[in-house]
């Protein structure tokens, strides 16, 4: 494969940690905890899209080699994380009188809790959309590149999802309010902002988010029960990177890490190529930058970031 | 006690009742008990101070005031009716405005965008108020799309102003608007907490710097252990020997 395919593969799967990312941020910086159940929040929008689309997959035409039934089915996956998210806020984080460390030891329960029950309906094996797997775009083979048009719609999809989070942020009543309670929430509530109803608007935002990323990933891959919880050490990289909470930060943190892990063979050819020396080094280095150690790798630079910027890409962590 | 704490104040606003009062109210944060027995009132178009020492619970009055702290005894009562324990985002709808000590705008945010969070709560005519503001202001009207952590700090404390402001509320709560500003710029801000009180907005303000504080105020608090000491005209306590020699550091 050459860079050019690599690097496509990384905006891929950078679109998916990208989604996750922002809902952990936009959670951290609002209802001011670190959320756990987050990557078993992207698993309940996989699964809830994966029934939706057993129920309405021959919908209609399609487009990007999915037919309509499939953005039927993500909607659904959207809507019923950000539903099971902000039940969870109101039933359980809402009502417990704990500090942020408290939130984020209950949110850790509610994960096995959202985890446990799809074991229970689906089973713990891997399973996948019943879609034709498609073959790569034909013109894009020749420059290495071998993504499909599932893969296209993966990337066109979070961009749109990640625009329209911008103009929601940037343009809107509700993203200016959001924006203030991140900023200084006490002066929120000051200024006569109700802020328990932006928080639970942050919760549907960043929910549905994951939920979309969810979706994606099963397209991506495939899904299994613990498919957003091995995701979810991966995300908490990629907005620590970016500056936890920090939303434009979480997207380039998501983008950054997404690409390395993506970009980890790539890596190993490089090194197979330097002249390393001496001899034992460069056979370490061959042995450890493989893609079994994709994640490893991304948090090593993750580190590195850090101790030259501690606050993150993003600094400060201003939404 | 050389003065009466519960008496009527010789205020320039007499015949109508108080806008806001405080009566016999005990508060504090979770078990700390810091305001005892403490009764203050706000007479319309007032501008009232509360001076002491630090410590004597005079921030704690305004966020006992504004539903930041519930009262544990006592009542707040604006034009008559309780409000104690309201929050702050509902105590902002009823015309009660407040301006905190510190962090009291959104830095991440523009000037603008501070003054629309101030009318979150505003059913309508918003830009036609930010409008009169920036009028009134043009210091930030200058820097309208800047973001508000790059404005000085007497910049800060006039877009905090501003920001309470946009509600065109009946009574201002001020936490020390002098706080960490330069003479000249504190300056400034007291004739800008004038300029405000002209605009029929009675203010209840704390404040440190106790003769600039009392110099612009129609009546003054001396607090002290959470209670009040002394009442009075600012000349009564700024010449009273005993408020000084205690109090105003001699």
């Amino acid at each position: 494969m050459t860079v050019l395919g690599y690097l496509a593969n990384g905006l891929v799967f950078s679109s998916i940690i990208v989604l996750g990312s922002i809902g952990l941020s936009l959670v951290y910086s609002i209802a001011d905890f670190a959320n756990f159940a987050h990557g078993d929040t992207m698993t309940i929008g996989a699964y809830t899209s994966l029934v939706t689309f057993g129920a309405v997959g021959g919908l209609g035409g399609a487009v990007l080699g999915l037919p309509y039934g499939f953005f039927v089915a993500l909607v659904a996956g959207i809507a019923a994380a950000a539903i099971v998210a902000v039940g969870t806020e109101k039933l359980i984080y809402e009502p417990l009188d704990v500090d942020s460390i408290g939130l984020l030891i209950t949110s850790i329960g509610i994960a096995f809790i959202y985890r446990a029950v799809i074991q229970i309906r689906f089973g713990s094996d891997f399973t996948r959309f019943d879609l034709q797997p498609l073959r790569p775009i034909e013109s894009l083979v020749p420059y290495g590149v071998r993504i499909t048009l599932h893969d296209l719609a993966i990337v066109a999809s979070a961009v749109v999802l990640v625009v329209g989070l911008h103009v929601l942020l940037q343009y809107t009543d509700l993203g200016r309010k959001m924006r203030a309670m991140a900023d200084n929430p006490d002066l929120a509530r000051v200024s006569g902002i109700r802020t328990k109803r932006v928080k639970l608007w942050t919760w549907v935002i960043g929910a549905g988010l994951a939920g979309a990323g969810g979706v994606f990933l099963g397209l991506f891959n495939q899904l299994s029960p613990r498919m957003g919880f091995n995701l979810l050490l991966v995300i908490f990289a990629a907005v620590i990177l970016g500056g936890i909470g920090s939303v434009y930060g979480a997207m380039a943190g998501g983008f950054l890490i997404g690409m390395i892990n993506q970009l980890t063979p790539f890596f190993s050819t490089v090194v197979e190529a330097l002249p390393i020396w001496p001899g034992w080094l460069a056979t370490a280095l061959e042995n450890l930058i493989t893609i079994e150690y994709a994640n490893a790798i991304a948090f090593l630079i993750m580190v590195a970031v850090l101790l030259v910027r501690p606050n993150g890409i993003a600094g400060e962590g201003a939404t | 006690m050389s003065d009466d704490t519960t008496g009527p104040a010789d205020g320039v606003h007499d015949g109508t009742g108080p806008v806001l009062s405080l009566s016999n109210v005990d508060g504090g944060y979770g078990e700390v008990q810091v305001l005892d027995d403490l009764s203050v009132r706000l007479d319309p178009g007032e501008i009232v101070c509360l001076v002491g020492p630090n410590g004597a619970g005079k921030s704690t009055v305004l966020k006992t005031a504004f539903g930041m702290l519930t009262p544990w005894t006592g009542t707040v009562e604006y034009h008559g009716r309780d409000i104690g324990g309201m929050p702050p985002e509902e105590i902002v709808r009823e015309g009660i405005g407040y301006v905190p000590q510190t962090d009291n705008v959104f830095g991440s945010l523009t000037i603008d965008e501070n003054l629309r969070m101030g009318g979150v709560a505003r059913d309508g005519g918003l830009d036609g108020v930010i409008e009169t503001l920036y009028d009134r202001f043009p210091i930030i009207d200058e820097k309208r799309g800047s973001k508000a952590k790059t404005l000085s700090g007497g910049q800060r404390q006039v877009l905090a102003f501003a920001r309470a402001l946009v509600m065109e509320p009946d009574v201002l709560l001020i936490d020390e608007p002098s706080a960490g500003l330069a003479p000249n710029t504190a300056d400034d801000v007291f004739d800008d907490v004038r300029e405000v009180n002209d605009m029929e907005t009675a203010i209840l303000m704390v404040e440190q710097n106790v003769t600039k504080g009392l110099g612009i105020s129609d009546r003054g608090y001396v607090l002290d252990q959470g209670t009040v000491r002394f009442e009075g005209t600012p000349e009564e306590l700024l010449n009273d020997e005993e408020v000084s020699q205690l109090y105003l550091g001699g």
